[in-house]
């Protein structure tokens, strides 16, 4: 919207401001079709079903509030919160300090960095893909690469991904691994600090540790607060990695049940649409709250330097 | 791959457009008596699970058919057993579904009860049922209407790998009377033979529907009762898991774990196929599959047996059914008479499907059979199943799924089989009701 306020402020006759406007939004209107046709239509149309017990095949009927009532008492519902949660909470702070750490080390001036930044990079562009999910699944198998590692320094390994007690945390190690794109986030804003703050710091006698304290972290952030946002939206979404490793099923024993996954199983596996998409709303408002509790909180740490 | 709210949205819009339809009324145009084969040129669809070997047979049989009726087109598509379902449940909600269709019996009645296929009945004129056994034709009723018609027809099996036998020195089990008892006891032996090189069993109960319904008759239960509800008794399930405890825990299966990892594996990657286990369970129809995978000298054996009753049943690997949706009902039957009745299909197509249901393709294949083919045509005619069990009822359909996660539950000693078996039952009976 602000480029078109932007348009409206440009010099020039009320008439060619017009003409302007004309063009801006018909330059818009693709991305217009696809917000209403392929976005807002379709959530409000789950809106409604969530109102409904729908079986895909007969039309929708009404159901009052049945839907959520049941959300109430669905035990596998709660599973998958715990599942989401844990998974969210962990992975998500992890991989934010590993990205973190990369960027300050990277921005020490290695050289070759346009190579590591690729490099880096690269896990997530695709980790979120069925191909990597297969090679994780493999990795991670009783006769797979990381047992094999093990096996060299004497540990008998065992199959994490089959395993309940770890099959989640080898999905926690997939996500922190792609740390990629906040690490390049980082890296962008590393290089906006002016250099003059450290140079005064350091003719004051300040420690590495120091300068980071008081320089680095405080200006950085937004774009912490930037990339934890993202994230946890992210990781609350996950879908393909668990539905890959356990073949669909949340399994071992619902460990990896990831509640997109649920939400998944309830709709297409039980022709059970109505309820779905009632899930699919809670979801939709539990990552809202937890983006306003995190924009609210943004007040008390974060500093933004205008 | 689709996210999961991409699919919902899709949904939501299919099914907005079905409640404006739903106002302008418009029954099925199919309700006429006697269908006619039109001599207009006329295009149908025909869809299908399985993998590129099932689709160059099928096309092959599409083009015989072809031949034949020169006057229609078949386009076949096919997909993977997940996908599929998924892809015909949405074609299906937008009234977009393919005018043949592959069926199975965990989703039989689902479709039907919704109206969505066609009463194979009215075609009575172009579909020749007369080579079916009545037992095999009820395995397509729903209601007493014939919406299905089976393709092929598997039986339990054990397998065996006897080239592991023989390295261990363990004697093949007279399979005419072995019980669970002789069945763990072997396990164990190779197990201790091998030194642990192998384990004896590849797997444990409770991974597939198939083994629980067995488990079920052996009691004289089963998994529903003719009213459509869950009519499978706890005990069963507690006497399942606890021989599947028994064998993980004396170590004469595969660890629950890797149990997991078959199952995801699929069953040519499985421990049976790689040699790292002797003894499988199967349907007899998969005895290739698992012959090429292993490279090694597989044979069928009976189910082992407790006590006389015969737990044993015909499965219909699958089905073919025509969509209530297809505007060519007439051209669709004629194409699913053709795959199931006609010589030519039968002799394109072979087993691939299961052993034909038809009694007279069966005969005509059966003397051009070799190898593990015949082996699997020898096994199911020495089978003496039981009575044809119940089609899975409305809901049911998620019951395989629903059982690994108790499955795993158990055999993960998260929860005992007591606790697990109470919960399962209610759960299922749950989905049932549910959509009823």
């Amino acid at each position: 919207m602000s480029s078109i306020n932007e348009l409206r402020r440009l010099p020039g006759s009320q008439r060619g401001a017009r003409q302007q406007n004309k063009a801006a939004f018909l330059f818009l209107l693709p991305w217009f079709v696809g917000l209403f046709g392929i976005t807002i239509g379709p959530m409000l149309a789950s809106l409604y079903l969530s109102f409904t017990d729908y079986n895909l095949l007969q039309p929708p009927r009404l159901s009052g509030l049945d839907n959520w009532t049941r959300m109430l008492h669905d035990e596998r519902l709660h599973k998958s919160l715990g599942v989401t949660f844990s998974y969210v909470f962990v992975s998500v702070p992890l991989q934010l300090a590993l990205a973190l750490g990369l960027a300050l080390l990277l921005d020490k001036g290695v050289r070759g960095l346009p190579f590591y930044r690729s490099v880096f990079y690269l896990p997530s562009l695709i980790g979120g893909s069925v191909a990597i999910a297969v090679l994780w699944r493999t990795m991670f198998g009783t006769t797979g690469l990381v047992n094999e590692a093990l096996g060299l320094f004497g540990i008998q390994g065992q199959g994490w991904i089959s395993e309940p007690g770890t099959a989640l945390s080898t999905l926690v190690v997939l996500n922190v691994w792609t740390f990629g794109s906040p690490m390049v986030i980082f890296l962008a804003g590393l290089r906006q600090i002016p250099t003059s703050l450290y140079e005064a710091a350091s003719v004051d006698g300040a420690t590495r540790l120091r300068q980071f304290r008081s320089i680095t972290l405080p200006l950085l952030t937004p774009i912490i607060f930037f990339n934890l946002v993202l994230q946890i939206i992210h990781a609350f979404q996950t879908f393909t990695q668990a539905f890959v490793v356990s073949g669909g099923t949340g399994g071992p024993a619902d460990s990896t049940l990831f509640y997109s996954l649920y939400l998944y199983q309830r709709g297409f596996g039980h022709f059970d649409m109505g309820y779905a998409s009632a899930l699919a709303w809670l979801l939709l408002l539990i990552v809202g709250l937890f983006t306003a509790v995190n924009f609210w909180a943004s007040k008390y740490w974060v500093f933004y330097d205008d | 791959m689709l996210s999961p709210f991409r699919r919902i949205a899709i949904g939501a819009v299919v099914s907005l457009s079905l409640v404006l339809t739903a106002c302008s009324g418009g029954g099925s145009s199919n309700a006429g008596a006697d269908l006619e084969l039109s001599d207009k040129p006329v295009t149908i669809r025909a869809t299908w699970w399985g993998a590129d070997a099932r689709a160059k047979l099928t096309n092959d049989a599409i083009a015989a058919f072809q031949k034949k009726y020169p006057n229609i087109k078949v386009e076949g598509q096919y997909k993977d057993w997940g996908g599929y379902w998924d892809a015909l449940a949405t074609t299906t909600a937008a009234k977009d579904s393919a005018d043949v269709v592959q069926m199975d019996e965990l989703y039989l009645a689902s479709y039907a009860d919704r109206g969505a296929l066609y009463d194979l009945g009215k075609a009575k004129k172009i579909v020749n049922t007369s080579q079916f056994d009545n037992e095999a034709l009820a395995t397509g009723q729903v209601g007493g209407t014939q919406y299905a018609l089976p393709i092929g027809v598997g039986v339990l099996s054990v397998v065996v790998n006897a080239d592991l036998f023989k390295k261990y020195g363990v004697d093949l089990p007279d399979d005419k009377t072995w019980t669970w008892d002789d069945y763990a006891r072997i396990a164990k032996e190779l197990t201790t033979k091998s030194g642990g090189e192998i384990h004896g069993a590849a797997g444990a109960p409770g991974f597939d529907a198939g083994s629980l319904k067995y488990w079920a008759r052996q009691d004289g239960g089963d998994l529903f009762g003719k009213d459509g509800n869950v009519s499978l008794k706890p005990q069963s399930l507690v006497k399942m898991w606890k021989f599947g405890l028994d064998l993980i825990s004396s170590e004469a299966s595969v660890k629950a774990s890797t149990m997991v990892e078959d199952q995801t594996a699929g069953i040519t990657a499985a421990s049976l196929a790689t040699g790292k286990a002797a003894i499988g369970s199967a349907y007899n129809t998969q005895i290739t599959a698992l012959q090429k995978a292993a490279g090694a000298d597989l044979r069928l054996l009976q189910m082992p047996r407790a006590g006389d009753t015969k737990a044993n049943f015909f499965k219909p690997s699958m089905y073919w059914a025509v969509s209530s949706q297809s505007e060519h009902p007439a051209e669709a039957a004629a194409f699913v008479d053709f795959m199931l009745n006609n010589q030519e299909a039968a002799d394109v197509l072979k087993t691939e499907r299961g052993i034909p249901a038809n009694k007279e393709m069966r005969g005509h294949l059966e003397a051009g059979l070799t190898g593990s083919d015949k082996a699997a045509v020898e096994y199911m005619n020495a089978v003496t199943p039981g009575e044809a069990p119940v089609v899975t009822p409305n809901g049911g359909s998620g019951i395989e799924p629903m059982l690994q996660r108790y499955s795993q539950e158990v055999y993960f000693n998260k929860t005992s089989p007591e606790a697990a078996a109470e919960a399962f039952i209610k759960e299922l009976q749950g989905e049932v009701d549910a959509a009823k």
